[in-house]
């Protein structure tokens, strides 16, 4: 029991110490997290509603594919990138492997089929209704996207929180990709993963809450700004 | 607007769903269209509002198929209504705001279906707190605010009251005195269909079986088999 109580002693004081190492952790964990979040929407939204309006051949297939992707095991995706990314890989001579940016490219694997699922659902369930009206309101095709967009925003905003949630708290595929090299490619779910190894749980713990305000804040800003939209 | 049908047929499948030879909805009539479930009411209503293009057969409106202009100047109220997630006003403006109608403008039509309409009460409120029969008469109001030339009505009147009702089917003569707009309503009400309309159309299993005035209608159809599917007239 001990070593949990000084664990979160230790963890509050190294909160508190400023140290540098763990702050460049958690803007390193934000900036993978928000910008892959970002690219998967760009990706994710657009072509979830195509694909919840847009009858095409191999719809069926396709939306086979993207459950599948939606619940793709973090490591494997990694693994795929690192693959790719890898010297001796197809895109070997870009040299991301190792880098933030090889684990944005991982992350967005992960989460844009999240977005683009949930997109796809709610665009499937209500667009049709959406752009019936529109048309027999007199909207041309710009105006009722427009319309369906408006009524699908908490639907798309609930998508982009989901894709987020996966992001932050994932560990598999940034490690694989990022390689957990200190000030470089370590974010906190790696340095927890680390540090657990190593037995050394009060930083684990320190860097757990972390985590966990971090998550809870972001969530209370995106379901605050959810409910106002 | 005048309509004009032409060898119409709608499939589901194998299951043919309406089987139209000729129809026409001439410019400035109310027509109604009663007949059992599943006869096809909601279907044509569908295809003539240009939202269901699966079908094969000819359909002209003023002479031309259709298109973004015709469109523009049509509308169709859905059995259910989907109002759009804002307040009242905002649903009632949306027609408006995409015909880039000015502010001012914008605001006296509004005004003058708040009036008609009788949504004073409700106008601020969200359009997804209403009742089911606030919902109709929104919907209502959002199809007439922009005076279209053709209005399609689709049991516009299922759920509500009798005084309210009285209040939807003047605005609905109204918008037809007012603008000449061809009116197409599908009721099962047999005294609205007298009240209201001056030709019926009555469609059984797909087909158009009569088509007159609405008396001569009633009067050839069997007073039994008008009981089956219009509601009866009963004593109030
Ligand atoms: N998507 C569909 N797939 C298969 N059949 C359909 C579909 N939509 C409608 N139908 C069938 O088409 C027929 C006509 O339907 P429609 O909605 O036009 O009837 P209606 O006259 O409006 O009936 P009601 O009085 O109940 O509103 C019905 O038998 C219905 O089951
Ligand atoms: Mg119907």
């Amino acid at each position: 029991m001990d070593y949990i109580i000084q664990g979160f002693a230790e963890a509050f004081k190294l909160l508190f110490s400023f140290d540098q190492e763990i702050y460049r952790i958690i803007l390193l964990t934000l900036y993978v997290t928000i910008m892959s979040t970002f690219i998967a929407t760009i990706i994710g939204v657009p072509l979830g509603i195509f694909i919840g309006i847009k009858n095409f051949r191999f719809k069926r297939t396709l939306i086979r594919f993207l459950y599948t992707f939606m619940s793709i095991p973090p490591v494997i995706a990694g693994l795929f990138v690192y693959l790719v990314l890898a010297r001796r890989g197809p895109l070997g001579q870009l040299e991301l492997l190792f880098t933030p940016t090889a684990m944005i490219i991982a992350q967005v694997f992960l989460v844009a089929p999240i977005i683009m699922g949930i997109t796809y659902n709610n665009t499937r369930d209500k667009g049709q209704n959406i752009k019936q009206v529109a048309y027999t309101l007199g909207a041309d095709k710009r105006q009722a996207l427009m319309l369906l967009l408006f009524e699908l925003k908490a639907d798309i905003f609930a998508a982009i929180v989901s894709g987020f949630g996966r992001a932050i708290s994932e560990v598999g595929a940034v490690m694989l990709v990022g390689g957990n090299i200190k000030g470089h490619t370590r974010v906190m779910t790696t340095s927890i993963a680390m540090l657990q190894s190593m037995g050394d749980y009060s930083q684990a713990i320190a860097i757990g809450l972390v985590l966990l305000v971090l998550s809870f804040i972001i969530n209370s800003i995106l379901y605050h700004i959810q409910r106002v939209v | 607007m005048n309509i004009t049908l032409h060898n119409i047929t709608k499939k589901y499948g194998d299951k043919t769903v309406l089987s139209i030879d000729q129809l026409e909805f001439k410019t400035g009539t109310v027509t109604g269209i009663i007949g059992p479930n599943g006869s096809g009411k909601s279907t044509l209503m569908r295809i003539i509002s240009g939202i269901d293009k699966e079908y094969t057969g000819c359909l002209n409106i003023d002479g031309h198929e259709i298109n973004q202009e015709i469109c523009k100047n049509m509308t169709l109220v859905f059995q259910k209504p989907y109002l759009i997630n804002t307040d009242v006003y905002n649903n009632i403006a949306y027609p408006l705001k995409i015909r880039g109608v000015s502010k001012l403008e914008m605001n006296r039509k509004i005004e003058n279906m708040i009036e008609l309409l009788q949504l004073k009460e409700i106008i601020r409120q969200s359009a997804r707190t209403l009742s089911g029969g606030e919902m109709q008469r929104v919907a209502l109001a959002r199809a007439i605010v922009f005076e279209p030339r053709l209005l399609l009505l689709d049991e516009p009147t299922s759920n509500i009251d009798p005084k309210t009702m009285q209040l939807m089917e003047s605005a609905i003569k109204y918008i037809n005195k007012c603008c000449n707009t061809t009116v197409v309503l599908v009721t099962h009400n047999i005294r609205q269909l007298r009240r209201v309309c001056t030709e019926a159309v009555f469609m059984q299993e797909g087909k158009v079986v009569e088509r007159d005035l609405v008396k001569d209608v009633l009067n050839r159809l069997d007073e039994d088999f008008i009981g089956d599917f219009l509601e009866k007239e009963l004593p109030i």
